[in-house]
């Protein structure tokens, strides 16, 4: 990304999709995602970086995410993570085209790339011709590109992109609209697919093959799903077992070499962009509005049935690549049935598909802690992205575990292989805030001055009743001459959902109650039990001639 | 840590109908804990004197006193392990098989910024209370069925007490149900006097007459005595165990000032320029 980071802008085209410009990440999420949009804005505007913002999106669950993209700037490789069905990324660099799309993995799809010259995302149904110059913000859109599009005309991105190669890469992009709209037909017809096997979570493989065609009285259904499926099928055990065979240490030579085997299965993804004409017909039009909401629809379901089993996260899939690895030929193909259905199926696949790879994955948890320290990413220009594969070949260690636990093999494998990382958060819950970032410093005018990265319980003799062993308060007691303060007056803590990253007052029910201050606002007395958002400069009264002043951490 | 001066005592009796003394307790200042231990088949008394082992080491080994809620949980996961390291030995050598189990509250001195406060924990239905001028006042709350029952509305605390299922407990260390604490923590101004107690006690004696022990008897030596002594005598159907702590020499610091009130209610009255 560092020649992307040269700032050349951002264009956008109005479309559906939300898309948050930050300074250190972009963001694009489905229109349905309101809600995650705006918890997310803060932490992307405020520079988060790529793994705090993952964080942040994944927090109520990834089952209930039907969509998203999330780019990395920064230096370093431009980093893309992409899910969904309707969308798909194509990166430029300086002789070669990458196009990575969001359905061909049932979590998501992760590549990063060295020496990205160019770049564009595409929400399938996209607008008019008209592009806007975007640096930071928050727009809806259809397409966005990098660099800057002139408005009027796609083509002109070429002659700015400079370099002639570039030119002639982004030439099959523009092709790729028409067949792109098809392509995404299949996808998004295959919703409804996925959703039966969730109710089988030991998804045998011919079930779920079998059951889109039983459940959709679609005709076509069975065609696309068979090329789709096949191809992936085909060409998904072949990769698998390079990485895998040389298991252990060399894996992470095999790495950036796994990658032109993969160079094969990437062929069948784009077939299909090939072939698009011949399948999709039939869904095309019509299929278009619906598509998008059975798809939104189809992923609200999903949290209800497999919630936390079916938390996917990247990295603890590779667990069913082990088998797939050990089991040669014989095997293969069984076991790799399920990863290659991955690809041609969005999210809800998913689900049913993870609680199997756990089983058996000590040899995969050794490769992938062994990804961590050989940054593969040094390999020069990545080959296509492993459609479908959750591994980040040739890219970097999945983002989570390093956190954690990257200390040495033996740890990884016990962590990975026990307990996958625990998820950022329970699916329909918010998040319970710990110990987290500091969100506020409260300036107590009896001197005391303290910082919000906890629950803090504020009052004369304040007490904490029934928390948890991680989540222990902070108790300030406060002096309090005329009694007039309680003696647990008001609970200041990080806020979650549409508060995250900023510090919530509420009052406990105290006797005298609390007078807020907010800057710019008139006085406000807090309700008992309703939390209330501090803007940095707000003042909390308590009483007896405390106040508490909220600033930055 | 804060030097803070405890006095305290602890009484234990096995009841009139039980043969065995399930419950455990122990009195390693700053460190109290009383468990009660269950699962029949005489094993419950090894359950609870188990936990009872582990924070007994605690108290020996010393703990970090900012972060006693981690200090606690680790113990009780290691109780854990124990109880059922146990169980595993009991049944590989054809002993009985039900698993056992114990209730645990504990109370132990930890550190804040601004000085030691009780931090306190309880996994079923021993229960811990605090005494005080303001009165008794129940801190933990008992995961047990007829709580459940009482926080969800459709049963009265009077009622609860005699519930045929109010033995029913819905955590505990060791066996299948979980073993997940409740945390709490009282500035140590506010819980002059604390009580540790098993059921045996609590469940045979109302608050009432707990309060009127506790306000009797300065001594917690006698306290803790006479609590026994008062819920075997009111049928003593169950082990009984009491653990009374005081904190003493640490004055209400910051206490009323009626000076400062009247002289506040005149200047807002007017009454003063």
């Amino acid at each position: 990304m560092s020649e992307m980071s040269t700032d050349v802008g951002w264009s956008y085209q109005a479309g559906p999709w939300f898309a948050v410009f930050g300074p250190q990440v972009t963001v694009l999420l489905p229109e349905s995602e309101r809600e995650r949009v705006i918890r997310i804005w803060a932490t992307v505007d405020a520079g988060g970086g790529f793994d705090e913002v993952l964080d942040g999106l994944l927090a109520s669950g990834l089952s209930s995410l039907p969509g998203f993209v999330l780019l990395g700037a920064g230096t370093g490789p431009t980093r893309v993570l992409l899910r969904g069905s309707d969308v798909s990324v194509t990166l430029a660099t300086g002789d070669d085209e990458l196009v990575l799309d969001g359905s061909a993995s049932a979590t998501w799809v992760e590549q990063s790339v060295e020496g990205v010259t160019g770049l564009r995302i595409d929400i399938a149904e996209s607008g008019d011709d008209v592009h806007f110059p975007i640096h930071n913000g928050l727009v809806r859109v259809g397409r966005v590109d990098r660099p800057a599009v002139a408005s009027g005309a796609a083509g002109a991105a070429e002659p700015e992109l400079g370099a002639p190669e570039v030119a002639a890469s982004v030439e099959p992009v523009a092709e790729e609209p028409v067949a792109r709209e098809q392509l995404v037909e299949a996808p998004v017809a295959e919703p409804p697919v996925a959703e039966p096997p969730v109710a089988e979570p030991p998804v045998a493989e011919a079930p779920v093959a079998e059951a889109p065609v039983e459940d959709l009285p679609t005709e076509m259904m069975p065609v696309v799903d068979a090329d789709l499926v096949e191809a992936a099928a085909a060409e998904e055990p072949a990769p698998e077992p390079t990485p895998a065979d040389e298991a252990g240490e060399g894996s992470e030579l095999e790495m950036p070499l796994s990658g032109d085997p993969l160079t094969d299965p990437f062929p069948p993804e784009a077939p299909p962009v090939g072939e698009a004409p011949e399948v999709p017909e039939a869904p095309a039009v019509p299929e278009v509005p619906q598509a998008p909401e059975t798809s939104e629809e189809s992923a609200p379901e999903e949290p209800a049935t497999p919630a936390p089993e079916g938390w996917v996260t990247p990295w603890d899939q590779p667990a069913p690549e082990a088998p797939a690895t050990e089991a040669p030929d014989a095997e293969a193909p069984e076991v790799a049935l399920p990863v290659s259905e991955a690809p041609p199926f969005p999210a809800p696949l998913a689900p049913p598909g993870v609680p199997e790879p756990p089983a058996g994955p000590e040899p995969v948890t050794e490769v992938a802690s062994s990804y961590p320290p050989p940054p593969p990413v040094s390999a020069p220009a990545p080959p296509p992205l492993g459609i479908g594969s959750w591994e980040p070949i040739g890219g970097f260690p999945p983002p989570p575990p390093p956190a954690d636990t990257d200390h040495d093999g033996l740890t990884n494998a016990g962590a990975d292989q026990g307990q996958p990382p625990p998820p950022p958060g329970i699916p329909g819950q918010p998040p319970a805030p710990p110990v987290t970032q500091p969100v506020a410093r409260l300036m107590i005018s009896d001197g005391q001055d303290v910082v919000v990265d906890r629950v803090v319980l504020i009052g004369r003799a304040p007490e904490a009743r029934r928390f948890t062993s991680t989540e222990q308060p902070l108790l300030v007691t406060v002096p309090s001459r005329l009694h007039e303060i309680s003696s647990t007056h008001v609970e200041v803590r990080p806020g979650t959902g549409a508060d995250h990253g900023t510090a919530v007052v509420t009052d406990m029910g105290s006797t005298n109650g609390t007078v807020l201050v907010q800057p710019g606002l008139g006085p406000e007395d807090l309700k008992p039990g309703i939390a209330v958002q501090l803007i940095p400069g707000a003042i909390i009264n308590l009483g007896d001639g405390i106040t508490i002043q909220v600033t930055r951490p | 840590m804060i030097p803070v001066e405890l006095h305290y005592g602890a009484s234990t009796d096995v009841g009139l109908l039980r043969e065995v003394n399930e419950d455990s307790h122990l009195v390693a200042p700053p460190v109290f804990v009383v468990a009660d231990g269950m699962g029949g088949h005489d094993h419950g008394d090894v359950a609870s004197r188990l936990v009872v082992e582990e924070f007994r080491e605690l108290a020996v080994q010393g703990y970090d006193a900012a972060r006693g809620a981690e200090a606690v949980a680790r113990t009780l996961a290691a109780a854990q392990a124990r109880i059922a390291e146990f169980d595993a030995t009991n049944a590989r050598s054809g002993g009985p098989t039900a698993s056992s189990g114990t209730t645990v509250v504990v109370a132990l001195l930890v550190e804040q910024d601004d000085g030691p406060r009780w931090l306190l924990a309880n996994v079923g239905d021993s229960r811990i209370y605090r005494f005080s001028p303001a009165g008794l006042d129940q801190v933990s709350v008992d995961h047990s069925v007829v709580q459940e029952l009482i926080d969800a509305g459709h049963l009265s605390a009077a009622a609860a007490a005699e519930h045929p299922e109010r033995h029913v407990i819905t955590r505990a260390l060791g066996g299948t149900v979980s073993g997940e604490a409740d945390y709490f923590l009282l500035p140590l101004g506010s819980a002059e006097r604390l009580l540790l107690c098993s059921d045996g006690v609590s469940g045979m004696i109302d608050d009432v007459e707990i309060a009127g022990i506790l306000g009797r008897y300065d001594d917690p030596r006698d306290a803790a005595d006479r609590l026994v002594a008062a819920a075997v005598a009111a049928g003593g159907r169950d082990n009984a165990t009491a653990v009374v702590v005081d904190v003493v020499g640490l004055g209400d610091d910051t206490p009323y000032d009626s000076h400062a009130q009247r002289a506040s209610l005149e200047q807002k009255l007017g009454a003063l320029p």
